[in-house]
């Protein structure tokens, strides 16, 4: 009775929701094959081309429009996110596993912790800018940005790890004790490989969220820009398909990331499964 | 005589305040089996896993074999634990799981494997110890849990309500095995359960607690046919009780004045004269009689005066059982059951005044809560 009307309501919402996530990065996608150099981030297509992929890799004649300054800053980044993926990484697991007993003030640490992915991150970028001034700290991606990119996204690895300890049954854990495992080896030997597709879920949301960070690294990286930042830099002068085509790239890699977790994940949900129906058995 | 296990006036109070186990004293001697009975939220799991070191120990002590273990950890305490849903690790096969404590312990290869081949043999786990345990029934997945469990070679085996997630008749095969392991290896069980039927059955000794307190130690004999205390008396067995005010004592035999007549039985615990007191009939010693005319006088010459009367409410009878239920005077009814050759169907017919009668020593008195 009622599917008749939610299921085409629900099919409509679900076509309209990912028109709107992948409409633009269609957009771009088709218009990272315009032909080039005279032909602009606009429709039509004058002619079909992918000289704006060879363009980003230096591969065509020297024309007036300047090659993508990313070499650089994508180094930079994808560095800064995988430093910052490590870090939040260890960190959201520990924090999260210390919350596994409730602890006095557990309530205003949690807050705390949560605030870091809450506040507005202009402002977090700018107050550290200013605390780097009146301290006398040298800006760098590296260091300022490096730690504000950890406060952002520990928080996100730290409520992953959290859901993922909710649901894992301690007695795992007791019984490894009971048969003479101390608690540091049963951590890694039982522990670990069972919260391990949180773990790896963590990882990319932290490293995801790095990556792309830009209102914090706007006031905190100082001189060396970061790819969004330095992608960001090139708009303000006159926008190419050459970002597009960049943008189309980058979009792969994600992809592939997403191809690896998924694999990844599989793996270790095919052993968490076995869990799963273990305890309901 | 050694102990075992010795815990001297252990509690437990939680961070909030409230006390979980109260005053809890036992001491156990080697190979025996002790099950702690008692109602959910009773205090027997946190006893148990206040042995195990997984809870602190508020007050008193736990001592094994003497030695005080207090402050030691789960991994240093010669006790294993066996979990009601196994806890086995998934991303081991069997063997390995089995195997997993002697390998941490570091015990070279060939004797590992020698004593993990032994007690896989013994638990009839040859066909799947190279499996994972993910695939495997309930009592298979349990019979590793207690290979794992024993292979270590524990002082104490502490058992959580293992057979809890078991189907009935997979519990009853997999009881036996318990015990009859227990018996051959000689190690000291603890066993928690809210079943009495698996209490009554495995164990040498139950502990009955109640609200964080101990309301009874005892063989399942006497703990079934001689309650000490009101909260036993009603939760084991199926008994009626009455209460009433005991009339006299002689020879630890209690006369107790009912509004269903004056009753007698054995007295256990501090029953006094004029106090009050519980009359606990076990369904199992009640005789039914006709209530034909001079019947009354004729049964209560042979059974001390312990008669009442009683109307049939119903009568069934399910396959070779036959099930009374019997109303007495003020509301009270009782159930009785018996194999259809003593209660024939058609001999009782719903509305019929029958009478109910016991010997004085098949009944306890014991003083009123």
């Amino acid at each position: 009775m009622h599917s008749t009307v939610i299921k085409p309501i629900l099919a409509v919402y679900t076509g309209l929701f990912l028109l709107f996530l992948y409409g633009p990065l269609l957009v771009l996608a088709i218009l990272s094959f315009q032909t080039g150099p005279e032909g602009g981030p606009q429709f039509p297509i004058i002619e079909w081309s992918t000289y704006w992929y060879q363009h980003l890799f230096g591969l065509t004649p020297p024309s007036r429009i300047a090659p993508l300054p990313i070499e650089e800053s994508l180094v930079r980044s994808l560095v800064l996110a995988v430093a910052t993926m490590i870090v939040s990484t260890v960190l959201g697991v520990s924090a999260a596993q210390a919350f596994r007993t409730r602890f006095r003030g557990s309530g205003v640490v949690f807050y705390l912790i949560v605030l870091g992915m809450m506040v507005p991150g202009v402002l977090v970028g700018l107050g550290m800018a200013l605390v780097a001034n009146t301290l006398g700290i040298d800006r760098h991606w590296w260091g300022t940005a490096f730690v504000l990119h950890v406060v952002y996204t520990f928080p996100f690895a730290f409520l992953v790890m959290l859901a993922i300890f909710n649901r894992f049954d301690q007695s795992m854990e007791e019984a490894a004790w009971s048969l003479g495992v101390s608690p540091a080896r049963t951590f890694r030997k039982v522990t670990f490989p069972l919260i391990f597709p949180g773990v790896l879920s963590a990882m990319l949301f932290a490293f995801t969220l790095s990556y792309d960070e830009f209102s914090r690294t706007l006031f905190a990286s100082g001189r060396d820009l970061t790819l969004p930042l330095a992608i960001y830099g090139t708009f303000s002068v006159e926008i190419h398909p050459n970002v597009f085509a960049f943008g189309v790239l980058t979009t792969l890699f994600s992809f592939a990331l997403l191809g690896v977790y998924a694999v990844l994940m599989t793996l270790s949900v095919r052993r968490a499964k076995r869990v799963a129906i273990q305890e309901d058995a | 005589m050694t102990l075992d296990l010795e815990l001297r006036t252990v509690g437990k109070v939680y961070d909030n305040g409230t006390p979980a186990v109260i005053d809890f004293d036992l001491a156990v001697t080697k190979g025996e089996f002790i099950a702690f009975l008692g109602p959910s939220g009773c205090g027997k799991t946190t006893t148990l896993r206040m042995i195990a070191g997984f809870e602190s120990i508020s007050s008193g002590d736990v001592l094994i074999r003497g030695a005080r273990v207090n402050d030691l950890p789960p991994e240093r305490r010669p006790t294993s634990m066996i979990f009601q849903n196994y806890a086995l690790f998934p991303h081991m096969n069997v063997r390995r799981n089995i195997g997993y404590g002697l390998e941490v312990k570091g015990l070279p290869k060939a004797e590992r494997d020698a004593k993990v081949d032994r007690i896989i043999a013994t638990l009839g786990l040859d066909d799947v110890a190279d499996k994972r345990p993910d695939r495997l029934s309930g009592g298979q997945r349990q019979r590793i849990a207690l290979a794992r469990g024993l292979v270590v070679e524990p002082d104490i085996l502490l058992l959580d309500e293992p057979l809890g997630a078991l189907d009935a008749n997979l519990r009853k095969a997999i009881q036996n095995e318990l015990k009859l392991l227990q018996k051959t290896l000689g190690i000291t069980f603890v066993f928690v359960t809210h079943a009495q039927s698996e209490a009554l059955s495995l164990s040498d000794r139950i502990v009955v607690m109640n609200q964080g307190r101990i309301e009874q130690i005892s063989p399942p004999h006497a703990l079934y046919t001689r309650p000490n205390t009101p909260f036993v008396a009603q939760f084991i067995g199926r008994n009626t009780i009455l209460d009433g005010e005991v009339r006299g004592l002689a020879n630890g035999a209690a006369v107790v004045e009912t509004p269903l007549g004056v009753l007698s039985g054995a007295a256990n615990g501090p029953v006094r004269e004029g106090g009050r007191a519980q009359v606990v009939v076990p369904a199992e010693a009640i005789e039914v009689h006709a209530a034909v005319p001079g019947a009354r006088e004729s049964v209560a010459a042979k059974t001390g005066g312990n008669v009442v009367a009683g109307r049939i409410r119903r009568a069934d009878v399910v396959g070779h059982v036959s099930h009374l239920s019997v109303d007495l005077p003020g509301g009270r009814a009782v159930a009785l059951e018996a194999h259809v050759d003593k209660y024939p169907p058609g001999a009782f017919r719903p509305g019929g005044d029958i009478l109910l009668a016991w010997t004085p020593a098949e009944a306890t008195v014991i003083p009123a809560a």
